[in-house]
């Protein structure tokens, strides 16, 4: 704690020195954000939860100073404790109170190159092989600490190079003994990513082409001796029949050096645009897959694999219609930022493979989320978009949207059936309508089809489950300053939890406040929900003024699965009281 | 612990700093090209950042762009609106901005480095930005009718 307030000292004392040499001719500026999540538990005997401790507090602060080319920047995390759910944290040692300088970095950057120290977040592509990210609300950090190269040359030819070590939460499970608690993996990881404009180099004005390339290293050691590790063999009654310990040989991974690379294209013309990319995988470990599974079952040790992926995207936009289309491959891409790290843990990844599907923001719509199969899958997913507005008014139009998702197996030793299966399949329509300046409604109609066996193996039992969703969206605006919202939802479905019905009430005075309330009742007893019929209550209260928000609210939570940008983190049913602050200055 | 704690505050206290400006960061245009933020400068804008998720957001957008004619009437400036969608949504960010006929500078920084840069947390935020590059106001979150508060900072920087 003595150690971060020094560092975080001699840094602001450091910026404020820079600030008043005043390097630029409009001197420094420095800026601070915070954002402060805390829930405070309450017992709830409906849904049966008990709490390791009763209170939760994830708060990050960031200070960056930027000087002209110049910038210097921090972030502290506190967690006091880490909220429930947030497991990767909390089995590293943040289920008690902790604060730490999370991420730091320098940078300078100038026309056409640009060099940072520091903590890295980067992305090569579309992420197939390497992307570096934070997202609080998934509690994933994985940004590299070392450093980063950029340069442009000719406008035209644009590289960067990077090194370092990524930041990992280790937990008790997998882990060599006496590296709990750290806050990085104990691999490297380095890498390189060139893009050329063809069309820059050639001056043509119409015609935008680029190719790309990418190339990803990790070396981790494979000598360490691994805690615990154990794999449970299970007979085909679905019981556990013996559990094998797997200890120093790591999976019969021959070379510390991981390879990754991908080749990319792209092309725009006239609002017509077409993305490709490939990736490759050297081979890597693959524990936690079916395919190792059954593997091991054999009595080989040996679960290396090596892994590929293809994207295709192509997208047409004219006028107020558009239309987009992507299609993905993906055999054994999931990579771990270090292999003695823990299987399925969000932040251990070195790469993005988000859920090729729509991301919902209507309660019913987003109950159960489709995750993406690194193993094996094969997706697509295309949207559309049309917009009729009103020659004699910018108030009024009409918006009509669809969206279709799918996803298959890609081996057959994923299934029982030994056939390729539907994964996920979601169709759903939306229609938008500004009346007039005061009235605007929207109606959609979801179909969400997912297999409950994901693909995770021949004993999983595989049945579809279906369920129609049905919403309505109201908003009218009184005046100026008064506004009112309204949502009402049914989900109709025969199979899982059976039916639900939401609602929402939202009240807005303009520029500051807004209270809301909402409701989700699940109205069938089944044998998913432990045949107990429950109400998910929420209601709040919100602050806005300037860069400051404020909001409180009291609810009873779901269990489910939190999504962010396609990738999804579980959390546990909680009902408790909500205070979430944000501030910049 | 507490005598340090209360020299950094101190220390932040007195900085002599000037106004924070626009940050100079590589982002993607609507045409898929990487563009500097540096060269947006020279008009007065509106930047406001928004996902597909994010529905306070594009009602925002939305009602800047119903008041664009009327707002345009009284101030040369323009709006920019800044996808943070991740790579996934990329493409159905372009076709959704496209489609809805939003006439705005459209910006889409998949790996949120200009969000980072300019220390946004949540979305929605927007921030009035005057021709010389500096920030002179900043809001988060969205209530109908706050995109009047946003308009009127905006002609209070053109008037200075």
């Amino acid at each position: 704690m003595k150690r971060i307030a020094l560092v975080l000292t001699a840094l602001v004392a450091a910026m404020t020195a820079s600030a008043q040499i005043q390097f630029g001719e409009k001197g420094g500026y420095m800026t601070i954000g915070l954002e402060s999540n805390n829930i405070l538990y309450v017992n709830d005997a409906k849904l049966g939860t008990t709490y390791p401790s009763k209170f939760g507090s994830n708060d990050y602060l960031k200070l960056d100073y930027v000087n002209g080319r110049f910038s210097v920047g921090v972030q502290g995390e506190a967690y006091l404790p880490a909220l429930q759910g947030y497991n990767d944290l909390r089995n590293n040692g943040f289920d008690k109170p902790k604060v730490m300088l999370a991420s730091k970095y320098i940078q300078w950057q100038d026309t056409n190159y640009s060099v940072l120290v520091g903590d890295v977040y980067d992305q090569f592509g579309n992420g197939l092989i390497f992307r570096s990210f934070e997202d609080r609300q998934l509690g994933i950090n994985s940004s590299i600490e070392g450093a980063r190269v950029t340069a442009m040359f000719g406008n035209y030819v644009a590289v960067k190079a990077l090194f370092g070590r990524p930041r990992l939460y280790s937990s008790s499970n997998n882990y060599s003994a006496g590296w709990i608690g750290s806050q990085y993996a104990r691999s490297t990881v380095g890498g390189a990513d060139i893009s050329l404009s063809l069309s820059d180099m050639f001056g043509s004005e119409e015609l935008m082409l680029s190719i790309e390339g990418s190339y990803i290293n990790r070396r981790e050691r494979t000598d360490r001796k691994i805690k615990d590790l154990y794999i449970d063999l299970v007979d085909p009654s679905g019981e556990v029949s013996s559990t094998m310990y797997i200890l120093q040989d790591i999976y019969g991974l021959k070379t510390p050096h991981l390879n990754m690379y991908s080749a990319r294209m792209n092309l725009d013309y006239k609002g017509f645009s077409l993305r490709g990319e490939y990736a490759g995988k050297s081979n890597d470990v693959i524990v936690g897959s079916v395919y190792s599974d059954v593997h091991l079952m054999q009595g080989l040790p040996d679960v290396t694999k090596a892994g590929s992926a293809a994207l295709i995207e192509l997208g047409y936009n004219v006028g107020n219609f558009s239309i987009s289309a992507q299609m993905r491959r993906l055999e054994m891409m999931g990579t771990q930022l270090s292999v003695y790290g823990n299987i399925g843990v969000m932040g251990n990844t070195l790469n993005y493979l988000p859920a090729l599907t729509r991301q919902q923001t209507y309660m019913l719509a987003s109950l159960n989320p489709y995750q993406m199969n690194a193993e094996g899958e094969l997706a697509l997913q295309a949207d559309v978009y049309y917009t009729l507005r009103s020659k004699q008014s910018r108030q009024r139009y009409w918006n009509f949207h669809a969206n279709f998702s799918t996803a298959y197996t890609l081996k057959e030793y994923q299934t029982a059936s030994k056939k390729r299966e539907l994964l996920w399949r979601e169709i759903d329509v939306d229609v938008e309508r500004q009346w007039n300046k005061q009235w605007k409604s929207t109606l959609m109609f979801a179909r969400q089809e997912w297999n409950t066996s994901h693909g995770q193996g021949a004993y999983i039992p595989s049945t579809t489950y279906a369920s129609n969703i049905f919403v309505g969206d109201v908003m009218y605006k009184i005046n100026k300053k008064f506004s009112l919202r309204m949502e009402a939802q049914y989900l109709l479905s025969n199979d899982y939890e059976g039916d639900w019905v939401a609602g929402l009430v939202e009240f807005n005075i303009a520029p500051h406040w807004s209270v809301f309330f909402s409701d989700m009742y699940n109205l069938e007893a089944t044998e998913a929900n432990g045949f107990n019929k429950k109400n998910y209550y929420n209601g709040g209260l919100s602050f806005t003024h300037s860069r400051t928000r404020v909001q409180v609210s009291y609810g009873r939570n779901r269990a489910g699965f939190v999504c962010s940008g396609g990738v999804c983190r579980y959390q546990p049913a909680y009902t408790g009281v909500n205070l979430m602050l944000t501030t910049s200055f | 612990m507490n005598k340090l704690l209360c020299l950094a505050v101190a220390l932040v206290a007195s900085l002599t700093v000037s106004a924070q400006q626009l940050p100079d960061v590589k982002v993607e245009n609507e045409a898929g090209k990487m563009i500097s933020t540096s060269s947006l400068v020279g008009k007065p804008m509106i930047i406001s950042y928004w996902s597909l998720a994010c529905k306070p957001c594009i009602q925002e957008l939305n009602a800047m762009n119903d008041a664009l004619e009327e707002w345009r009437e009284e101030a040369d400036f323009e709006i920019v609106a800044v996808s943070v969608d991740d790579v996934r949504l990329k493409a159905r960010a372009k076709a959704k901005a496209t489609s809805m006929g939003w006439d705005f500078v459209c910006l889409f920084d998949a790996n949120q480095a200009m969000k980072r840069a300019m220390n946004v947390s949540l979305t929605p935020q927007s921030f009035v930005v005057d021709a010389e590059g500096n920030i002179v106001f900043s809001h988060s979150g969205y209530t109908p009718g706050s995109e009047q508060l946003l308009f009127e900072k905006l002609l209070e920087t053109i008037k200075k």
